[in-house]
């Protein structure tokens, strides 16, 4: 793709990875099994890292493998080629999963529990006293300003609020890496700029480093210092691209001229992908 | 579909109207009792006076409390047992597709089955036992549970399951965290189903094959043609499942589903 004044393409490292890398993905391949006995390619040598401390953005069409590339970070699925390591350890071998933060698509909060209920579910797994987990995610919603709502149930809350449960729910375990996969896809345009805010807010208050999959290119621009794009399945890195605008990007010609180029390149690429 | 919400009323008046409409209702039909009753024999139709004196001398001389527990006794004893095999039962058969596919057929069919033949048998094998009656309310009570369980267990959902994944949650704490909360609901509309079977098909097993208990005073009664006796215990078994389900079951599934949008007001 061309280089912009903005945007600085890299190849893809092949460097081998150290602990300077929250994430790193090396030759990365993947395949589902279908009913008829055949398999479909998703993912065919993925190569990228995440620096620790940083935003990157998986930018992809639908289809192309992005949630699978997440499922891997987190340990649920193992890739058929290549590795994944997670803080520099294999995730085959031991990860501590704890550093891990995971924000679903939807906001997956569990309607039995309330706002606090959920996001203290986060703090579960382990042996953590009750008092702990209780105080730990009270001060977590006050950090998205949900005080007054703990005691809602999800069914009485906002999109935009629900979307702020779910993100103190995976931020209650303070976690190192945040794993987002389309967390603001079913919010209106307004709240999904709030949310925006907030998450870059929460990025510059504590070291942690986010992977923000998306579909939508203004939204990497935003909120991204590196963005990976995906082709169509199989899902391979595209073109990488450094963004290095400083924020709020919202709006500005620095910022659209990005999107704009960024558009141009997926034009040739995609003709599905709804931008 | 619900008619929208009296907006004129607020909730504490509208209880109140309900409350004077039942009452209302009550009157009405006691007084077509009373008025129905000066044209008929008391023992074809006693008056509502007379049921009401025989309630009293029942309840003074004890016999009324301690046959309501020891029928209540039964019911809850059946219940519990089959409480116990049907919810496991009901959770492997929802968890294992082949074993649920085997067994399919055989709930419809023991639903099928008559409480009276259940009792037929249960005197056969136990006679005339407290062990007749709790072996039919076990045995009507259990394919409820069993059902209702095991499509509570298909209703989980199973992107709640995933997320107890992404936070690395044990087996048990899945089951017990993701589980056990989507598959309540299923239970306790089936446990309150099989409870009110249970109560009923008791009675039916009493009559047949026990010697204490309302059941078993009821047919006393009808085989003495007391029928103000029968009116009686009729009144005293109907007004003890109202209290239970006023007192207990209602406010015990509002504060489970408390969190559901549409919980009964
Ligand atoms: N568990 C699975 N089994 C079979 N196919 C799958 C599975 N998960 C995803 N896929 C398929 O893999 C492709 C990529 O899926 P996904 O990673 O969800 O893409 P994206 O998140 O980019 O939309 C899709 O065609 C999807 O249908
Ligand atoms: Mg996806």
């Amino acid at each position: 793709m061309d280089a912009t004044p903005h945007a600085t393409p890299t190849t893809s490292s092949h460097a081998p990875p150290d602990h300077r890398h929250a994430l790193a993905f090396r030759h990365v391949g993947k395949r589902f099994g279908r009913a008829d006995g055949t398999s479909l390619e998703v993912l065919r040598d993925v190569s990228f890292d995440v620096p620790a401390g940083s935003v990157v953005s998986i930018l992809g069409p639908s289809g192309s493998g992005k949630s699978t590339l997440l499922n891997m970070a987190a340990g649920l699925l193992t890739p058929d080629e290549g590795r994944v390591l997670v803080l520099g350890h294999e995730t085959s071998g031991t990860v501590d999963w704890s550093r891990l933060g995971y924000m679903f698509q939807d906001d997956r909060l569990l309607p039995w529990r309330s706002a606090l209920g959920n996001v203290a579910l986060a703090l579960e797994a382990g042996s953590i006293g009750s008092r702990e987990r209780r105080s730990r995610a009270e001060h977590e919603l006050a950090r998205v300003g949900l005080t007054d709502f703990a005691g809602a149930y999800p069914h009485q809350l906002s999109g935009g609020m629900r979307s702020r449960v779910a993100l103190a729910r995976s931020l209650v375990t303070e976690p190192d890496i945040l794993l987002m996969d389309e967390p603001f896809s079913r919010l209106d345009a307004q709240t999904r700029t709030t949310m925006h805010h907030e998450l870059l807010r929460i990025h510059r208050e504590r070291a942690m480093s986010i992977v923000f999959v998306t579909h939508d290119v203004e939204e990497a621009v935003i909120l991204a210092d590196h963005i990976v794009m995906l082709s169509p399945r199989p899902g391979r890195v595209h073109a990488e691209t450094t963004v290095t605008l400083p924020h709020p990007r919202l709006g500005t010609p620095q910022a659209q001229a990005l999107v704009a180029d960024l558009r141009a390149a997926i034009a040739g690429l995609s003709s599905d992908w709804v931008i | 579909m619900r008619a929208p919400a009296d907006t004129a009323g607020t909730p504490a008046t509208s209880r109140t109207g309900l409350a004077l409409r039942r009452t209302g209702l009550l009157l009405l039909l006691i007084a077509l009792w009373w008025a129905a009753s000066l044209a008929t024999a008391p023992y074809v139709l006693p008056s509502p006076d007379r049921v009401a004196q025989r309630l009293v001398t029942l309840a003074a001389s004890g016999d009324l409390v301690a046959n309501l527990l020891t029928t209540l006794s039964r019911v809850l004893a059946g219940f519990a047992l089959a409480v116990v095999i049907g919810v496991p039962g009901g959770i492997l058969l929802g968890s294992n597709r082949t074993l649920g596919a085997f067994f399919e057929p055989v709930l419809p069919v023991m639903n099928t089955v008559s409480s009276a033949i259940w009792a037929i048998f249960a005197i056969i094998w136990f006679g005339l036992s407290p062990l007749t009656p709790i072996f039919v309310v076990l045995m009507t009570a259990l394919p409820l549970i069993i059902t209702n369980v095991w499509q509570g267990t298909q209703a989980v959902n199973a992107d709640y399951v995933e997320l107890a994944q992404t936070l690395r949650f044990s087996r048990l704490k899945t089951l017990l965290k993701i589980y056990v909360p989507s598959i309540l609901p299923y239970f306790f509309s089936g446990a309150r189903l099989a409870f009110g079977f249970g109560w009923r098909v008791s009675l039916v097993a009493e009559t047949l094959g026990a010697s204490s208990g309302v059941g078993y005073r009821l047919r006393q009664a009808s085989d003495l043609i007391q029928t103000d006796q029968v009116f009686a215990w009729t009144i005293a078994q109907i007004a003890m499942m109202v209290v239970i389900e006023i007192g207990l079951l209602a406010p015990l599934e509002r504060h489970l589903f408390r969190w559901r949008r549409d919980v009964r007001s």
